[in-house]
């Protein structure tokens, strides 16, 4: 899966190349056949040979082949519809003469029937032969076959047991009622035999063998999207016999994770999860898939956080396997993009989403954090766990002293100790942002000096990789800009170009684009947020901040997490929430 | 209301129609009537599907047509035959039309365009047409596959997919019968089923489950359990059986016997002391008379104990809550204990 993940995010350069959203279509089209009539007519011929070998799918191997192939058939079974519906009948027949053949082969195979819209596309094609105007007998007997044909596959496939029918009848009980609620207590019934196969054991006298649950899962695939056969999914799914090997039909792993993704299927978290444990790409698959929605849409954290909470990946990844396999797809995304703030920023909604999943889990079996951030020191993920919600305002230049202590001593300790290096406790760091962001904002707010922990602390989380000599000299950078914004602040009033000094550039100099590192544009839209003065100004430093597509992209990225963490934290500043609205709306309007 | 029974009466002949070859003179604006009539009725099962009293007169109007039609010939029609086909009523009809060979040609492909328009026809597929036509097809399809590739037919009676779905029908094997008559004999079956002598104890020689296979004594409780879960058959078992007969089987089944009472007790308050004639009588006609009502406690206080005490310790309290009269004429469960006598 890295290959597949590594060109998607190189394809939509998501390092620092683009800003903004990519518009239109996906990147990866849905492989389309041919729509000019040249590619039908060869298609035709290759799905002709293929019907004609599959007959009624009665053999294990036309089964699995049948089943490789319906969506693929079903779309072309869609391109001929468009085709024909622009012909008359007679048309019809010229272009395609053996149609007739390849519509009743595809009836005659339940399996295609079985699946999604095949036979509602292929009853318009039938109704496509249909001569409207018969001039002669062949016209008139094409006409009764078709419609012979058509009823075939609206009534296809009696119980063929005359007492049955016969019964049934006199009980009027209609075919429309029957067959729903045959089905129904047909699924039933195989449930039932494959809980009691998962709680039993070898004990059962009707147990399943496991060729059966296998037969079974080869000729569900076609009907997974179904909504009667949703018991049976989700009973095949998590009930596993003894075998020590999969029992299941690969690919009826693959049918139940598409249809899961494109929302055709719903199932419950443990089904999920027993899919995923099962099938490592039904996983991986849900991943891109999310990833892929990520990226195509405009970022912005509510949005987000639907598609994270959409994806079922929070809840199943309480379960640590699957929490790591994902955890280390994301760390993946993030060397691959360089630490892209998308990827940070899923990465923290999607810690959240998944605390909150995991204290609703009413589990006996509890796992200790440690199963999942084994590259971390417990007492350093207990003290990041902590919400800053959760704590009183007061308090937090603590918790900030606290966890800044705990990272200097891994980052500066050169036994690294028991745990990973500075990368793996900066990997740890950021899945909670919600501290660095805090510690931003606490230095912007307090007139006192700033702390050397917090100062550290906000070096650190923008660049992990630096030596002790260079994370020095940034902290010094930083603390040299509050004094001299705080000194602003003390100031009866100010301007923009007071502020562009302050941020380091000297007033002699033509008034030219502000040129800091993200450390420092961070602080000044701090500063611009909590100033009471700045709020008029705002708009202009923002402009001289920004040159670029990217870091006005950067700046709507800030206020929209600013936006979003406010909400979460109830934090009441209505003045500051206004300006970061507005700023926020006048961003995106530019681009 | 009556607008719409008759619209049921007059559609179901529609419906008998469509499967003869009298639809060879339909011609396509027919066809499309049809069609709207049964979208109409549709809807009205929609509409009305929570609306006990509306929903309960049409069911019974469809129930009584239908005996009416069993009557004649011996395949009867299973048009419409209770409520819930309404809301199948147009799949039924369009694939009668759709499977009618006599259906005039230029009339079919008319019938054809209407069921079968297309894509992009505005609704969901569980609510058009021609998607509810495909998605039965789909199903159809689904118990071929399953019938013939995964699913196994059960040696257990009670569990096997294609009894239990016939056995389930519309209302069921047993209301079928009840429905189709004659009622009379219905209950009296009935009642010698649950007469049936109790099986032996059988031993208990391999593990009991839902695997075991059934034994009378579980049949005995799946009737009772039916019966007693209807309670217009039920009301008529009580009332049109001989005395002696139901307390028999109240006798021998308690549930039965607690629910009798609870009838008798209902029937009782039903009647008022006529002071001139110096006897008590109903108000309707249907009222069970006096007569009876002596009868059936009679056979009760004759049936054997537990159910004799059961029965005396009932009238007492019903007595007592009256106030306990001694007087004839205050109480009717003072009147039937006085003529009961002090009982054997």
């Amino acid at each position: 899966m890295g290959l597949a993940l590594k060109d998607l995010l190189r394809a939509h350069c998501l390092p620092q190349r683009l800003a903004g959203h990519c518009g239109g279509a996906s990147p990866f089209p849905f492989p389309e056949m041919a729509q000019d009539s040249v590619g039908l007519s060869s298609d035709y011929q290759f799905w002709m040979q293929k019907v004609s070998t599959w007959d009624q799918a009665s053999t294990v191997e036309t089964q699995q082949d049948t089943c490789l192939h319906l969506p693929r058939f079903q779309e072309f079974l869609r391109q001929m519809y468009e085709a024909l519906k622009e012909m008359d009948s007679n048309t019809v027949i010229e272009r395609f003469p053996t149609i007739g053949q390849l519509l009743a082969k595809t009836c005659r195979n339940p399996f295609i029937l079985a699946y999604d819209e095949s036979q509602k596309i292929l009853i318009w094609c039938l109704c496509c032969l249909i001569n409207k105007e018969p001039q002669n007998s062949g016209d008139s007997k094409l006409n009764s076959w078709t419609r012979g044909l058509l009823c075939h596959v609206l009534s296809a496939f009696r119980f063929d047991i005359r007492e049955v029918g016969l019964f049934t009848q006199g009980l009027g009980y209609a075919p429309a009622d029957y067959y729903p609620g045959l089905l129904k207590n047909m699924v039933l019934s195989l449930v039932s035999e494959l809980r009691e196969n998962h709680l039993n054991g070898f004990n059962t006298q009707r147990r399943m063998t496991p060729e059966r649950v296998r037969a079974l899962s080869r000729v569900c695939v076609p009907l997974i999207t179904l909504p009667d056969f949703e018991p049976l999914v989700e009973a095949l799914l998590t009930c596993h016999g003894c075998e020590p090997q999969e029992v299941l039909w690969p690919e009826f792993f693959d049918a139940v994770s598409e249809a899961f993704l494109l929302k055709k299927i719903s199932l419950p978290t443990s089904a999920v999860v027993c899919l995923w444990l099962r099938h490592l790409p039904s996983l991986e698959k849900a991943m891109l898939h999310l990833f892929e929605k990520l990226i195509s849409s405009e970022r912005n954290f509510l949005r987000i956080e639907r598609f994270v909470r959409d994806s079922s990946l929070p809840e199943a990844a309480c379960h640590p396997a699957i929490f790591r396999i994902v955890d280390e797809t994301f760390r993946y995304a993030l060397l691959e993009t360089d630490g892209a703030p998308e990827i940070l920023a899923t990465i923290q909604v999607f810690t959240r989403c998944f605390l909150e999943a995991l204290e609703k889990e009413n589990k006996q079996l509890k796992f200790a954090l440690r199963t999942y951030f084994p590259y971390a020191s417990p007492s350093l993920v207990t003290a990041l766990l902590q919400h800053p919600k959760d704590i009183p305002q007061g308090l937090w230049h603590q918790s900030l002293q606290h966890i800044s202590e705990m990272l200097r001593e891994i980052v500066e300790d050169q036994t690294h100790g028991s745990y990973g290096g500075p990368s793996d406790c900066w990997f740890a760091f950021i899945h909670f942002g919600g501290w660095a962001d805090v510690a931003a904002e606490q230095l912007l707010r307090s007139e006192a000096d700033p702390p050397e922990a917090v100062l550290w602390l906000l070096a650190f989380s923008y660049s992990p990789r630096d030596g002790s000599q260079q994370r020095a000299q940034t902290m010094e950078e930083v603390k040299a800009v509050l004094g001299r914004l705080l000194k602003l602040l003390r100031s009866p009033g100010f301007s923009a170009r007071d502020v562009q000094a302050a941020a380091g550039q000297s007033r002699e100099e033509a008034p030219r684009p502000l040129e800091c590192g993200p450390l420092i544009r961070r602080l000044l839209l701090n500063f611009l947020l909590w100033a009471p003065g700045a709020h008029a100004i705002a708009q202009e430093v923002i402009t001289l901040m920004a040159p670029t597509r990217e870091i006005t992209h950067e700046i709507t990225g800030f206020l929209d997490q600013t936006l979003y963490r406010w909400d979460h934290l109830c934090t009441t500043a209505p003045a500051s929430r206004k300006l970061a609205s507005e700023l926020l709306t006048e961003l995106r309007g530019q681009v | 209301m009556e607008s719409l029974l008759q619209q049921l009466a007059r559609f179901s002949e529609v419906l008998a129609v469509s499967r003869t070859p009298h639809v060879s003179t339909w011609d396509p604006a027919t066809v499309r009537r049809a069609l709207q009539w049964a979208r109409y009725l549709r809807h009205v099962h929609r509409r009305f599907g929570r609306h006990a009293r509306i929903r309960t007169a049409l069911e019974r109007r469809l129930q009584s047509q239908w005996r009416q039609d069993s009557g004649s010939g011996p395949a009867p029609d299973p048009g419409l035959t209770n409520f819930q086909a309404l809301g199948r009523c147009d799949l039924v009809l369009a694939l009668r039309l759709l499977q009618n060979r006599a259906l005039r040609e230029a009339v079919w492909h008319a019938l054809l365009q209407q069921v079968f328009p297309g894509p992009g026809v505005p609704g969901a597929d569980e609510e058009t047409l021609q998607g509810r036509l495909a998605h039965l097809a789909r199903r159809r399809a689904a118990v071929h596959v399953l019938r013939l590739h995964g699913y196994q037919e059960s040696p257990v009676v009670q569990e096997d997919a294609l009894l239990k779905t016939q056995a389930e029908g519309p209302g069921g094997l047993l209301s079928g019968l009840w429905e189709r008559g004659p009622q009379d004999n219905f209950l009296k079956v009935l009642a010698a089923a649950l007469l049936l002598p109790p099986p032996s104890p059988r031993p208990q020689e391999e593990e009991t489950g839902p695997g075991t296979p059934n034994t009378p004594g579980e049949g005995h409780h799946e009737l009772l359990r039916w019966l007693l879960g209807k309670a217009d058959i039920l009301a008529a078992f009580c009332r049109r059986l001989p005395a002696g007969v139901v307390a028999a089987v109240a006798g021998r089944h308690p549930e039965l016997s607690r629910v009798y009472l609870g009838l008798l007790a209902d029937w009782g308050r039903h009647l008022h002391y006529d002071l001139q004639r110096g006897v008590w009588v109903g108000a309707e006609s249907q009222a069970v008379p006096w007569e009876e009502l002596y009868g059936r406690f009679q056979s009760l206080c004759q049936a054997p104990p537990p159910l004799k005490d059961e029965v005396r310790t009932a009238l007492e309290s019903w007595k007592a809550q009256d106030g306990d009269f001694e007087v004839p004429g205050l109480s009717i469960w003072t009147d039937l204990l006085l003529a009961l006598g002090t009982g054997t």
